[in-house]
């Protein structure tokens, strides 16, 4: 048992905070609803940051480490897949990373976009395509989720797909990591941009966070977010089916339980664009979806755990 | 990070597991079945505990100086989860390992050491611990059980309530007010149990037998060589050991033992198939290893000697939600007739309802989380 971080990986985390610092807050006017850089995206590749998986001494904890702090950044940045599952591929691959499940066509992906990798995860095994134009509906710059997303309208043929050596379960393992990774880190900001706001904001003559009403609820907050990261980084260390699959699921029940309570404590302020909460919340929203939502991750742990 | 046992944990879990194999009786479960407070167990573990000294499995992590071996907190904890798993048949005295032997220890005076340490050294010494009062539960300051000190003497009058273990216990460690100052007017006198003046009711309860008792006071006498530490110094000395106290009882553990019993009762019934069973079962153990991870890395600090905080307050809440969701599973999937045949079962689902209040309740916890890992404004009042 070693629960604390290593050196390294505390340095690699400051160095990332320090590259991202330009990043941290919502530039002024802007109120884009997903809000992206291509600036701090080609930053993190080029530093390495989404590769640190492959080297040895760091790992998948490492990178699943590196997710959950990005996922703190009002920018949303391709990270998880990049980090996590890349590295299992070929780590080649042309960036972002679009994970889906076989059979999704016509759902709406995270990062899709022409150039993008997809990479189909099911029955079928692994196999990967790099999109382009046709197979992508209208690429909207925005989503109802925080995040570029675009409609996966078309997919080439059998013959035209890479097929990886590598079992669906593996790779199915990664994602969830990634997924519960990415979800603790967006909790993680949209928590302390609500403690910041509940504590300046007054009403009644006293901060609203002088409320117990809302001291118990962010402070539940609290416990399912760190819950949230412990078992990530369990998940990651150990890259084991059941555990991965419990912190995805753990990750998913979180975020259902406290996004709307975030948005409850702005008041109004929740609503609108000016105030970023919703770059964290609603991409928390895109993620309590993925790979089947609770439901079908419990049956995956459930199925590693007990058979 | 690790989350593997090392080999020298793994290999004391084993020596653990071997131990009991051997040293608990074939009507092991008839008496586990009446619970840790009880007659039976308490019993037992007056036979039992001198065993596992012998084997120098009592406290592994006490330091050698104290007749441990020097051991990692990480030993205290997989002494704990197998004990617990086990229907713990150390009984009541999984406390005098946890704190009450620590705390003596640390702020004992040497004669209190020379008597009071060897019956727990040799696992044979039932402690309670006497600090609510009727008018005070979370509010534990506004106690209000006196101690006068007079010509040597101190007189005791008041009472406690929820005293766990008290009928049976050898000694009390108990709480009084020697002034009206809120916190330093406290002061701890360990008080034997048949000292005349003192009378213990077990209070029935729905959550097994022996544990919760009231205990009251009347003119009770003890010497001035009774008092534990110096007047007024029992806030810092509590502190002190509720931070240990607080992992005592591995929760989390208990309860994914008691969830894989139940996916197992399920299976063997026929019963595991569907979803719906399967979704449930998995979101109660989410919770059980949340708080099991959110417990170790309490427990790692103390191996790292770095101080614990707030970050108890959210183990023990995760510790909460942990239990009540497998009480919540085994009730509504199992039925009754099996529930009631099962000790682990039962005592689990009498028991779900413990972890919410007992040595602080979730509420508290939330409010220590607010306003120390939170850093909120404090609470209006
Ligand atoms: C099984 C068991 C064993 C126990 N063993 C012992 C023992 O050995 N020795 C001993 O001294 N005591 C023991 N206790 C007592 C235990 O420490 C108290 O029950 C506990 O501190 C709560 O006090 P209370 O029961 O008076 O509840 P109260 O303090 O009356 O609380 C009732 C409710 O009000 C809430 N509440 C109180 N204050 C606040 C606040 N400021 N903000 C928000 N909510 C609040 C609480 O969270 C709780 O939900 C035991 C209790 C149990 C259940």
């Amino acid at each position: 048992m070693e629960l604390a971080l290593s050196d390294d990986q505390v340095q690699i985390l400051d160095a990332i905070d320090t590259l991202a610092k330009p990043y941290a807050s919502v530039p002024i006017h802007d109120i884009s609803f997903a809000l992206t850089s291509a600036e701090l995206t080609r930053e993190l590749a080029e530093g390495g940051f989404l590769d640190v998986a492959a080297m040895e001494e760091l790992g998948p904890e490492t990178a699943a480490l590196v997710v959950e702090r990005l996922a703190r950044l009002p920018f949303a940045v391709e990270a998880a897949a990049s980090a996590l599952v890349r590295p299992l591929l070929d780590s080649e691959l042309p960036r972002p990373l679009c994970l889906i499940e076989e059979g999704a066509l016509g759902r709406a992906v995270r990062y899709l976009a022409p150039g993008a990798t997809v990479v189909m995860v099911g029955s079928g095994g692994v196999r990967s395509f790099v999109a382009t134009a046709d197979h992508v509906a209208e690429a909207h710059d925005e989503s109802i989720f925080a995040y570029p997303m675009a409609v996966l309208k078309a997919q080439p043929a059998e013959a035209d797909l890479r097929q990886y050596n590598v079992p669906a379960s593996e790779v199915l393992t990664q994602w969830r990591i990634g997924l519960a990774a990415e979800a603790s880190g967006l909790m993680a900001a949209a928590l302390a941009a609500t403690v910041t706001y509940t504590s300046e904001r007054k009403q009644f003559g006293l901060p609203i966070a002088t409320f117990q009403a809302l001291r118990h609820r962010l402070a539940e907050a609290q416990v399912v977010t760190n819950g949230a990261y412990w078992m990530t980084m369990k998940a990651a260390a150990t890259r084991d089916s059941g555990d991965a699959a419990l912190a995805a699921l753990h990750a998913q029940e979180a975020a259902r339980r406290v996004t709307y309570d975030f948005h409850q404590f702005l008041g109004a302020m929740g609503m609108t664009l000016e105030h970023p909460l919703h770059l964290w919340t609603y991409r928390l929203k895109a993620l309590t979806s993925e790979l089947g939502g609770r439901g079908a991750n419990a049956l995956a742990a459930a199925e590693a755990i007990w058979g | 990070m690790n989350f593997d046992w090392t080999p020298e944990h793994q290999a004391f879990r084993e020596r653990l597991r071997a131990f009991l194999k051997a040293e608990l009786p074939d009507n092991w479960e008839s008496i586990a079945h009446h619970g840790p407070g009880s007659a039976e167990i308490t019993a037992f573990s007056r036979q039992f505990c001198g065993r596992l000294a012998a084997a120098g499995m009592l406290f592994p992590h006490w330091p050698v100086s104290m007749g441990g071996k020097g051991l990692d907190a990480w030993y205290q904890t997989i002494l704990a989860e197998e004990m617990w798993a086990a229907g713990e048949p150390r009984g009541a005295q999984y406390m005098n390992v946890n704190w009450i032997g620590p705390t003596l220890m640390k702020y004992g005076s040497e004669q209190q050491k020379k008597t009071l340490l060897p019956p727990i050294v040799a696992g044979n010494a039932i402690w309670c611990q006497g600090f609510s009062e009727p008018n005070s539960g979370s509010d534990l300051a506004s106690l209000r059980t006196r101690a006068v000190l007079d010509a040597g003497e101190y007189v005791i009058n008041g009472q406690k309530i929820w005293t766990s273990y008290a009928g049976l216990a050898d000694n009390c460690f108990l709480l009084t007010r020697t002034s009206d100052d809120r916190k330093r007017g406290i002061t701890i006198l360990i008080v034997p149990m048949d000292t005349p003046g003192i009378t213990v009711r077990q209070i029935p309860s729905i959550i097994g037998e022996g544990d919760i008792h009231e205990v009251f006071f009347d003119d009770v006498i003890v010497p001035e060589s009774a008092r534990f530490g110096d007047e007024g110094q029992a806030w810092e000395i509590i502190s002190y050991s509720l931070r240990n106290e607080r992992l005592g009882i591995p929760r989390y553990h208990l309860a994914r033992a008691a969830l894989d019993r139940a996916v197992a009762l399920l299976k063997a019934r026929g019963d595991w198939k569907g979803e719906a069973v399967k979704i449930e079962a998995a979101k109660a153990a989410a919770l059980t290893e949340t708080a099991r991870n959110a417990c170790y890395a309490i427990v790692d600090k103390r191996v790292k000697e770095q101080p614990i905080g707030p970050e108890a307050s959210t183990a023990r809440y995760n510790v909460v939600m942990a239990e009540r969701a497998v009480s919540e599973f085994v009730v509504e999937y199992l039925p009754q007739a099996l529930i009631d045949a099962e000790p682990y079962l039962k005592m689990h689902h009498q028991r779900g309802i413990v972890a919410g209040i007992a040595s602080g309740a979730a509420e508290i916890q939330l409010n220590i989380i607010a306003t120390e890992v939170l850093e909120l404004p404090r609470e209006a009042r």
